[in-house]
């Protein structure tokens, strides 16, 4: 395997960090500011993408930052599996600056010049994650994007929303400090490096029970993937502005919960350690059962966004179950689902946010007829729902058809029963808003007139709603990197 | 004169003592210019002697040149040369900062005094590091203590008599403890040079004067450094004492008796005599482990802040000790190098807490509402800070963290782990409630800071360069890990051999 | 009144006087014998500190803080540690080490070495000497403040 020794992943990573320098000075002047953050964004996705060919042809980035002590490397290195996460949020950085823009004026929000440097900060610290050559360069940006998310989440500053930041701050930052450093703890005492290696680096370093203790840690230590007990937190976390909700809570930041995860079941365990002790098909089933039961939390949440919360812990779990499968479609799905659930969710984050903003509705029982005055809201609000449903022609639909795949080559059947199950209740939380949407009566008083966000918060989110149905159709590039990702961590296959 | 550096880095803040009474006789900034020029000189020596070290290796200088074991012997390896170089970098950034906070919080006939004793008082604790001969350390221990004692009597409230008193008879008692410590090694070898010490004593281990000497060294320097059951006259002595005072207490004093701890239980008596006759070492893991927690806890209780900090260091010692008894490199390392980093965080936050007392009076953490605006510079030394007392990557407190974890492991005493990681959680608790309260928090009157903005009304410069130095130096060595890793393990490689 | 009866009590004040200046001089003695035989700067100190205690015994605090001004005590008290510091760098000067006396520039190494303990001698004495006057006066006068 060729390694090209380049800086440009450090760049997309610093290109935020500089953007919150300028962003803070220039604090006095919101034209100014804003188009700092567009532009940092701009080229950060463009260094990303600048970087897409090289691994494409099978090549692989490294750069080692410094050293911070023997044995701990900052070092970053771009492999296929970092370019779905790296794609993910760079793209949808740019999307939710503009949405940003539009719901923070519209909002009136105070604090904006706090509100885009941590933002920025964040976007680093996601870039981070998904570049991390080893799990300490990972715990670092994991640790970095808790902690620069909290003022985010807390921006309203009410009782209520230091009461929700709290909550969020204490699960991740305590289940990472007490269980996934403990296992990066042992992990280096046992294995000796802490470098990610496709096939896992623990193999043969230590019996059965402390490997076994070590996986346990690492999943109850990645508080980010929302895996039930470690939960609450997600749905504490909708008290802050939408745009932060759904880059934030839709895409960087539980996404690189996931992401971390995949990263260390593939690079620290490896495939066939896992499969040794069976420990794939446990985490297979815990997530199953977090699937259902967050689906029927969700059906009971009349709030919107807590609603889409209590989705998210559920989909997020599909992940969770298709990489814990270790076979090939099911790991298949679940990089493939990084990019695909991105973009459903964050569809749907900027809707609601789109119906407070025109609306001031934050309740699904209030949403009747609302389809007639927001149609363009309403539209990608279908199209999100499809996805996380897996309707075709959403791209939800392929993931959830490779998870079928892998729970099959597993030979699971109680797992296929639980996805079956649970897409029946992704429906029945999903389609019945999109019903009363566009079929029910609007509430008296209310005109049908159409009276839509302002053309910053639209915009995005029916970029995104269309690049869900374009996912579905050309989804070439992800196969592709997935391949790639396959071929170093199966070997054969 | 670089020959002489061992000695003079000690003479020049020694006879600034006395100098500074003399020249601040009408004016106390006239005292104020000796005792930052004396410690910035000693700072600069000791910075140069470190390089000595690390390049050449040990340097001894005989007093007077009489050959040790008859004469005193200064010693210099990598352990006491680099707690040498923090003890006077933070007295120098001290001294610094003190001028302006002395200056609100004492009277002004007092200033003058308090620059010389705050001179004998760092002479005192560098003394103790340099020195190679036991008597000598007890001489400057007494030194420092007594001047330590006058720091904090001279606090503003009328607690801090009572405050430097309970220290005063605690800490009597632990000199005379370390006092009969070294007369029952006098009388079993008839030496006081440590490094003759560390010859003679394996023949006499199994002697009970021996033994007795080393259980008076061992709690009279635990009270020294409060360990925590016997840290009973810190809480308040940081709490009541003037802002320079605690800061420089809790950055360096406790800091100089973790060291000379070190220094009895590693170079006086050998590693083995732990491993072999006493089997200490146990009873200090469950000591400190006990330490690392409780001090964390009734930190999590407290609300006014110079407390939470005071307690906080009394778990920090946990840490160190915890290093120390762990008795493999690795641990030792971490217990080196959190000796510093334990300095700059701790350091760095007294002086924030100084910095605010400065600004508005306030010590207690409620108050603490909106400040993030009020002082931007100040507050983010504290983040920082903070965020290295949790132990976030990329701090110090992170480093001293790995080491004593990996350490622990390597022990084989994996239910450690547990202990440093809750005590990680719990800082992150008690430091959160105050960073809630500085950044998040809406003042209670909703429309009063609308009404007149919040005007920035930062500290004055010199109070700042040094809190906020300190903050940063907290990230740099965090990043840098490896510049005072590496002297550190060459200390433990030292110690253990 | 009992100031008034301090100051006509001739007795007292006759004997101080008579006594003073031997007792300084037995301190000198001490002082300067301390290289030698018992004694030395500490003990010899006290005995100085002692005279002019009790000539403020006998003469009363009013008199005796007329005489012994603060500063002159405070500057002493500075003079002596600077004096022994101050030999100590000297010797480094002249290539030796800190306190080495006897490289100092006299014919004989010796008689160095002596000169150079008689010197820090000296300096202990006046610090020592000045401490007590300083100690006595601060307890026993009353605070004015």
């Amino acid at each position: 395997m060729d390694i090209i020794i380049s800086a440009s992943p450090l760049y997309a990573v610093l290109v935020s960090l500089l953007a919150v320098v300028l962003i803070g000075v220039s604090g006095k002047n919101p034209n100014l500011r804003e188009s700092w953050t567009i532009v940092a964004a701009l080229i950060k996705f463009s260094i990303v993408v600048s970087m897409l060919p090289k691994i494409l042809d099978g090549k692989i980035i490294e750069y080692t930052v410094f050293t911070m002590m023997p044995g701990l490397d900052l070092a970053l290195r771009v492999d296929p599996l970092s370019m779905f996460f790296a794609l993910t949020a760079s793209l949808l950085w740019i999307i939710t600056a503009f949405y940003c823009i539009g719901y923070m004026r519209a909002g009136k929000e105070k604090n904006q010049t706090r509100f885009y440097m941590c933002f920025a900060v964040a976007l680093s610290g996601a870039l981070g994650i998904a570049f991390s050559a080893n799990l300490f360069t990972l715990f670092v940006f994991y640790e970095i994007l808790t902690l620069c998310t909290y003022p985010l989440v807390v921006h309203k500053q009410t009782p209520e929303a230091v009461r929700g930041a709290r909550r969020y701050l204490t699960y991740l930052l305590g289940t990472s400090i007490a269980f996934q450093l403990s296992a990066i703890f042992l992990t280096y005492f046992y294995a000796g490096t802490l470098e990610f290696t496709a096939g896992g680096i623990l193999a043969g370093s230590a019996s059965n029970t402390v490997i076994t203790i070590i996986f346990v840690l690492f999943v109850m230590g990645i508080g980010k993937t929302a895996i039930m007990p470690f939960h609450a937190w997600l749905p504490a976390a909708m008290v802050a502005p939408t745009p932060v909700s759904a880059l934030l809570h839709a895409v960087a930041v539980v996404k690189a919960g996931v992401f971390t995860l995949i990263k260390v079941i593939l690079y620290v365990f490896g495939v066939d350690l896992l499969q040794e002790l069976g420990l794939g098909v446990a985490l297979a089933y815990v997530a199953a059962f977090t699937i259902i039961v967050a689906s029927i939390m969700a059906l009971r949440q009349d709030n919107l966004k807590l609603r889409l919360a209590y989705s998210t812990v559920g989909q997020l779990s599909y992940i969770i179950m298709a990489v814990a499968l270790l076979t090939p479609s099911g790991i298949t799905s679940a990089l493939i689902a990084v990019m695909i659930h991105a973009f459903g969710k964050i569809t749907l984050f900027f809707t609601a946010g789109a119906i407070y903003i025109a609306a001031h509705k934050t309740k699904v029982s209030e949403l009747d007829g609302i389809g007639k005055q927001m149609p363009f809201t309403m539209f990608a609000f279908t199209v999100g729902a499809l996805s996380m449903v897996a309707v075709p022609p959403a791209a939800g639909f392929i993931s959830k058809w490779y998870l079928l795949l892998g729970a099959f080559e597993a030979h699971q059947l109680v797992l296929i029963g639980a996805i079956v199950v649970s897409t029946l209740l992704n429906a029945a939380y999903y389609l019945p808003i999109v019903y009363a949407a566009f079929f029910k009566p609007v509430p008296l008083g209310e005109g049908t007139e159409m009276h839509e966000a302002p053309a910053l918060m639209v915009a995005p989110l029916v970029f995104t709603a269309i690049g869900t149905l374009v996912l579905f159709l050309w989804p070439t590039l992800l196969f592709d990197l997935a391949k790639l990702v396959l071929a170093s961590v199966m070997g054969g296959y | 004169m670089i020959a002489h550096f061992p000695i003079l880095v000690i003479v020049v803040v020694l006879l600034a003592a006395p100098i500074v009474p003399l020249v601040g006789r009408k004016n106390w900034v006239f005292g104020w210019y000796v005792a930052t020029g004396a410690t910035l000189l000693s700072f600069l020596m000791s910075l140069s002697l470190l390089n000595t070290v690390l390049t050449d290796g040990r340097i001894s200088y005989w007093l007077g040149n009489w050959e040790p074991p008859f004469g005193i012997e200064y010693v210099y390896d990598p352990l006491n040369a680099f707690v040498l170089v923090l003890v006077s970098f933070l007295a120098f950034m001290v001294a610094v900062y003190a001028r302006k906070s002395l200056e609100a919080e004492l009277q002004p006939d007092r200033l003058t005094p308090f620059y010389s004793m705050y001179m004998l008082f760092v002479a005192g604790l560098m003394g103790m590091v340099a020195t190679g001969d036991l008597f000598n350390v007890y001489v400057f221990l007494e030194i420092t203590s007594l001047a330590g004692y006058c720091l904090i009597a001279v606090g503003q409230k009328r607690e801090a008599l009572m405050a430097s008193f309970t220290y005063l008879i605690l800490g009597t008692i632990a000199a005379t403890f370390v006092l009969l410590g070294i007369g029952y090694l006098y009388m079993a070898t008839g030496t006081l040079n440590m490094a003759d010490l560390a010859q003679r004593l394996p023949d006499l281990y199994q002697s009970k004067v021996v033994l007795t000497a080393f259980a008076f060294f061992t709690v009279g320097l635990s009270i020294k450094i409060a360990l925590f059951p016997l840290h009973n006259w810190l809480p308040n002595a940081y709490t009541y004492a003037p802002s320079v005072t605690s800061t420089i207490m809790a950055a360096t004093a406790t800091k100089v008796g973790a060291y000379a701890l070190i220094r009895v239980m590693f170079t006086v008596f050998q590693p083995d005599f732990e491993v072999t006759v006493v089997h200490v070492t146990q009873v200090l893991i469950f000591v400190s482990s006990v330490a690392i927690l409780a001090g964390s806890i009734i930190a999590v209780a407290q609300t006014d802040i110079r407390k939470m900090l005071a307690y906080s260091s009394i778990g920090q010692i946990g840490y160190i000790t915890l290093g120390i008894a762990l008795m493999n490199e690795i641990a030792m390392t971490g217990s080196v190098v959190h000796i510093l980093n334990h300095a700059l965080m701790k350091g760095s936050l007294f002086l924030v807490v100084g910095a605010i007392v400065y600004k508005t009076g306030i010590t207690h953490i409620n108050d603490f509402i909106g400040l993030g605006k009020k002082m931007p510079v100040t507050m983010a030394a504290f983040t920082i800070a903070a965020l290295s007392m949790i132990g976030v990557p990329l701090t110090v407190g992170f480093v001293s963290k790995w080491y004593l974890a990996i350490g622990s492991l390597d022990a084989g005493m994996w239910y450690l782990i547990p202990v440093i990681l809750l005590s990680s959680l719990l800082t992150a608790v008690y430091f959160w409630r105050v960073i809630d309260n500085i950044y998040f928090k809406k003042p209670e009157k909703e429309n009063a800071d609308e009404q007149t903005p919040p005007g920035i009304s930062e500290a004055p410069a010199l109070m700042l360069v040094p809190t906020f130095a300190l903050a940063a130096l907290c990230v740099v060595f965090g990043i840098f890990a490896s510049v005072p890793v590496s002297i550190a393990e060459k200390a433990a490689v030292m110690l253990l051999r | 009144m009992a100031k008034r009866k301090m100051k006509e009590n001739i007795i007292r004040k006759t004997a101080a006087r008579l006594s003073i200046p031997f007792i300084q001089l037995y301190a000198l003695y001490v002082i300067a014998h301390g290289e030698l035989g018992p004694g030395g700067g500490f003990q010899g100190g006290v005995i100085l500190g002692a005279s002019v205690i009790l000539f403020i015994l006998a003469y009363g605090m009013e008199e005796g803080v007329n005489r012994v001004k603060q500063w002159k005590t405070d500057v002493l008290n500075s003079v002596g540690v600077l004096l022994y510091g101050g030999i100590g760098i000297l010797c480094l000067f002249l290539g030796g080490k800190y306190l080495q006396y006897n490289v100092l520039p006299v014919s004989d190494p010796k008689l160095a070495s002596q000169l150079g303990i008689i010197g820090i001698e000296i300096g202990v004495g006046i610090t020592v000497a000045a401490i007590m006057i300083t100690l006595f006066i601060e307890t026993a006068r009353r605070d004015e403040k």
